[in-house]
């Protein structure tokens, strides 16, 4: 697999590196960000968010905590009625992220959790332990879902899983496992996703519309248009250039030093988003959009704040502006909204400026009804109200089918 | 005094009445030229004879005009008068004095009460609005001067347009209203003009004036923030746009090119009349977009029209996937009037495999099944811990096995009639059908067409979405109904293929009128569908109402079902067709 740092970027997926970005930084400061890269076959969705794993940050967790338990704010079972000197004494491991996959062929127990096997057949001292599946091991980092389209048609127990992990920030899972207590806890787990829309099932909005809108935003991937970009592309990929990079000891060091760097800047990027919010106008703006354009889900403008925010973090700048949002609608709204009611949201921002509309009535051009047979619509005057009978008052369509003219 | 307590006696007769209708969905022409209702209405242009008005049951009032949320909230009142202007003040004080009239009729004590009575009137004023060809506003405002500019198209130029926020016992002030916007308009020098008829109808989708919001990057932007949106996806919508009506990509580039500078490529306005239907609305949006111009030669493309063209050409791959995720879509709202006669009575054979995503445990009840090995270890495991065996051992209690799981696949053979009265409109709609399907299940779709006096295979039994569209590009309707031929190429095409619960769909508006065998084109009909059951097809037929007794006998015939729709539009054929095959899934 290509190191991360070696993937080719074109204009058509300049957007998941970003998104990936975001959501990393988003994830690090305790904030999950569900993204779902689109896209046709081969356009590299499922190679850019697996390269992803090799830029990012460590997480400080309690030793040798398999819920990944924040030493600040601890959550797990074993920890959470611990004091503060208790978990101190316990110690504390930097981890690298984590990032797991739920796979086609997993199992309600190993994506929630079951019953620890290894603990039960323990010869000598056998016991009854939970243990946890591949969501809460995944606390604080990320789940990367292949073919998502596909799990949710096919495993829909898993889907309801997931519904259930991405529907707030934090998230909720309940473990059951008959003969063991059930166990609720909160999970932050960004999930990332790619599908293939044109590929059966069909786009994931028309399986499962919930599951679609828990994703903030869905990234559209382009292919390479640019020919330059194309045999950039292929020239990483001959067996050639992968042979050499085998041998030769010093590129991968290259690279791992280049990682080092997209990690840094991860880590400074995270700071800052922790300290940064979204000026009210913006608010406000996000809110007008809700009402204007009857957007239906909530989590649409939750995302845009986030989104903007993230996005003005992530381009270096002090604070989000009117442009970070427009940045990011079509990406938000895109699997949320019809093609019409889009493209009005898209469009409406830039209308409002200048002179523009205070000169647009000049180029507007009514459709004018053509006047003669307009005034000849009704031939005959009528007689007014108050010299009817008050039979003649009331009529039907049925009983004005009966008089003739 | 008199005239008052007559008044009175009309209104409350008049609010029983329209309590009534209006509580049925219906309007009611009240007095000769006023129409009242709770929903839009409009004017019939297309019917030969005038002064017809048509209730659009399927728009309601507050939300067509006011965009009220709840439906049934705003009675419409519509008075109509021949050519003339009519001052909205004026109305709205005359319409003041008369309820005030009213109310003081109703309670005389409310004379004595200044403030009372005001409050009581100027809540009412709140809450009717008029808007005639010189302005418009809320009774309140035009009461004091306050006058909105009447826009051209609006409601209103030929009437006195009133949307009133009444509640059934208030229904007695539309009486009173509508007299005296009469008295009004008399008092002006107009007269009122006779709504010679009403009739209750649906209104068609008005056509999307895209040109407006579309902003092509190519086209020059003012906004401070234009230059950060994504120019493309606009084109990609207008793209899409043009996909709905023309069908495909394959589809806007032949109609594309009928535009072309080169005259051998461009095709008449007949022809692309009997393809696409009407045209003229997109033709008229591109030129407003600076697409195509008007030249001595015709219409041809600009040049920005020549860059989309590219544009479509360049980006196929991306904009036939977003198309096929359009068609996918399941149409919203689901409001089809339909009638259904029969039903199909051929049997379903089930197809089913082993879920190996799902294991059961059977608990006592058999010991069949497809083993999930370790489900069952894991389980044992478990239940021996909690039993306390002392070695491992697998009961029955443990056994696991995998679910199965079974679906009814009914390959889908759509017959299509051709004849030239399906051009246009239907033939889209056919044709959108066919796609949906395809794209939408996991079984196989064949087209089959018949026209003039043969019929042809389209498109065998296929998955293949390409294979489809191509086939579909080639339907061109025109001339007569050959349905004996059509249906004997159906029966044909579904015996030579291995076809699992082959389900042949007709859609037609007419009936046949070119024979196969015989002299007879319908008896002809009818005896080839006799053949359907005898091969388990099951038949069913979409027709519209005017044909409806012969499409009974012909459903008849091949122990089918018959759908009758008012109209052979898109939303329509996928809501039947969905509905028939859940049908066929509950069996």
């Amino acid at each position: 697999m290509l190191p991360y740092a070696k993937l080719e970027r074109y204009e058509g997926n300049e957007a998941l590196f970003e998104l990936v970005m975001m959501s990393i930084v988003s994830t690090y400061d305790g904030e999950p960000l569900h993204i779902h890269a689109e896209g046709l076959r081969g356009t590299g969705k499922t190679t850019i968010m697996r390269a992803a794993r090799d830029i990012l940050p460590t997480i400080k967790r309690i030793t040798g905590c398999i819920y990944n338990c924040d030493p600040a704010d601890p959550h797990c079972p074993h920890h959470r009625n611990l004091s503060a000197q208790e978990i101190v004494d316990l110690g504390v491991e930097e981890i690298p992220m984590p990032f797991l996959e739920i796979s086609h062929s997993a199992k309600v127990g190993t994506v929630a959790g079951s019953i620890d096997l290894a603990k039960l057949t323990d010869g000598r001292n056998p016991e009854a332990r939970l243990l946890p599946g591949i969501i809460p091991q995944a606390h604080r980092g990320i789940i990367f879902i292949d073919e998502i389209n596909r799990l949710a048609d096919t495993a829909p127990e898993i889907t309801d899983i997931l519904l259930d992990v991405m529907g707030t920030k934090p998230g909720h899972l309940q473990i059951e496992e008959a003969g063991l207590p059930v166990v609720h806890i909160k999970v932050a787990v960004s999930v990332w996703a790619a599908s293939n829309p044109d590929e059966e099932p069909g786009p994931l909005e028309e399986i499962r519309r919930q599951l679609s809108d828990r994703f903030d935003m869905v990234c559209y991937m382009g292919r390479p248009t640019s020919e330059v970009v194309l045999a950039n592309i292929l020239k990483e990929n001959s067996h050639n250039t992968k042979i050499h990079t085998n041998n030769s000891s010093n590129n991968p060091g290259d690279y791992e030093k280049q990682h080092e760097r997209y990690t840094q800047i991860l880590l400074r990027w995270a700071e800052r988003y922790n300290q940064a919010d979204l000026p009210d106008f913006l608010r406000n703006y996000m809110a007008r959009l809700y009402v204007k354009h009857n957007l239906e889900s909530i989590r649409a403008i939750e995302a845009m704040q986030q989104g903007a925010v993230l996005y003005s973090t992530i381009k270096d700048r002090d604070q989000a502006s009117i442009n970070d949002v427009i940045h990011m609608l079509p990406l938000i709204l895109k699997h949320r909204l019809d093609s019409d009611t889009l493209i009005r949201v898209i469009n409406d921002v830039d209308v409002k400026s200048g002179k523009e509309s205070m000169f647009s009535f000049v180029n507007k051009k009514p459709n004018k009804p053509d006047i003669a047979e307009e005034t000849e619509y009704f031939k005959n005057s009528g007689r007014p109200l108050k010299e009817l009978k008050r039979q003649e008052l009331i009529n039907t369509e049925k009983s004005l089918d009966f008089q003739v003219d | 005094m008199d005239s008052g307590q007559s008044n009175i006696g009309n209104a409350t007769s008049v609010a029983n009445y329209l309590s009534l209708y209006l509580g049925q969905d219906q309007g009611v022409r009240l007095g000769e030229s006023v129409v009242v209702s709770r929903k839009a209405h409009a004017r019939m242009p297309a019917k030969k004879i005038k002064g017809q008005i048509e209730i659009l049951i399927n728009c309601d009032a507050g939300k067509t005009y006011l965009d009220c949320m709840d439906i049934d909230q705003i009675v419409h009142i519509d008075v109509y008068h021949l050519p003339g202007e009519i001052d909205p003040r004026v109305v709205a004080r005359a319409i003041f004095w008369a309820m005030e009239e009213y109310f003081v009729n109703e309670d005389p004590q409310l004379q004595y009460a200044d403030d009372v009575r005001f409050e009581f009137l100027s809540g009412y004023a709140e809450k009717i609005q008029i808007t005639t060809n010189l302005g418009k506003g809320l009774i309140y405002d035009l009461f004091q001067n306050e006058l909105k500019p009447y826009t051209v198209g609006e409601e209103g130029h030929d009437h006195v347009h009133i949307l009133a926020r009444l509640n059934r016992d208030e229904y007695a002030l539309v009486y009173i209203i509508a007299a005296t916007v009469e008295e009004v308009i008399l008092k002006s020098g107009l007269q009122l003009a006779r709504v010679r008829n009403i009739s209750h109808g649906k209104q068609k989708k008005m056509e999307d004036d895209f040109a407006k919001y579309i902003k092509l990057p190519w086209k020059k932007f003012k906004g401070q923030t234009a230059s950060f949106m994504s120019p493309e996806e606009n084109v990609n919508q207008l793209v899409l746009k043009l996909a709905e009506k023309f069908g495909g990509i394959e589809e806007i580039e032949e109609w594309m090119q009928c535009y072309s500078s080169n005259i051998f490529k461009r095709k008449g306005a007949e022809y692309q009349k009997k393809k696409w239907g009407d045209v003229d609305h997109y033709v008229k949006q591109l030129e407003e977009l600076d697409l195509i111009q008007k030249t001595p030669l015709g219409r041809i493309l600009t040049k920005k029209g020549l860059v989309l063209q590219e544009y479509v050409i360049k980006h196929k791959c991306e904009l036939e996937t977003e198309i096929r995720r359009n068609i996918r879509k399941v149409p919203g709202g689901g409001s089809t009037r339909f009638r259904k006669f029969g039903k199909s009575k051929q049997k379903t054979t089930h197809v089913e495999f082993v879920d190996y995503n799902k294991t059961i445990n059977k608990g006592d009840t058999t010991w069949t099944g497809n083993l999930a090995v370790s489900q069952t270890v894991i389980q044992a495991v478990k239940n021996g811990f909690l039993r306390g065996d002392e070695h491992f051992s697998i009961k029955k209690e443990d056994l696991h096995f995998y679910g199965k799981k079974s679906y009814i696949p009914i390959d889908i053979c759509l017959l299509m009639d051709a004849s030239g009265s399906m051009a246009g409109e239907k033939r889209q709609a056919a044709c959108y059908l066919a796609q949906h399907l395809l794209l939408t299940g996991k079984e196989r779709v064949a087209v089959v067409t018949f026209q003039e006096h043969s019929a042809r295979v389209v498109s065998p039994f296929t998955r293949s979405q390409s294979v489809l569209s191509k086939g579909l590009a080639t339907i061109n309707p025109g001339g007569l109904t050959p349905m004996a031929s059509g249906i004997m190429m159906a029966l044909d095409l579904i015996k030579k293929s291995r076809v699992h619960n082959p389900l042949l769909i007709m859609i037609t508006d007419g009936i046949p009128n070119a024979p196969l065998w015989t002299l007879d084109a319908k008896g002809d009909a009818l005896a080839a569908v006799a053949n359907l059951p005898a091969q388990k097809i099951r038949f069913i037929c979409i027709g519209v109402e005017s044909n409806a007794i012969y499409m009974e006998k012909l459903s008849k015939s091949g122990e089918g079902a018959l759908y009758l729709v008012d109209d052979l539009n898109k939303e329509n054929l996928i809501n039947l067709v969905r509905y028939e095959k859940k049908g066929i899934i509950k069996e």
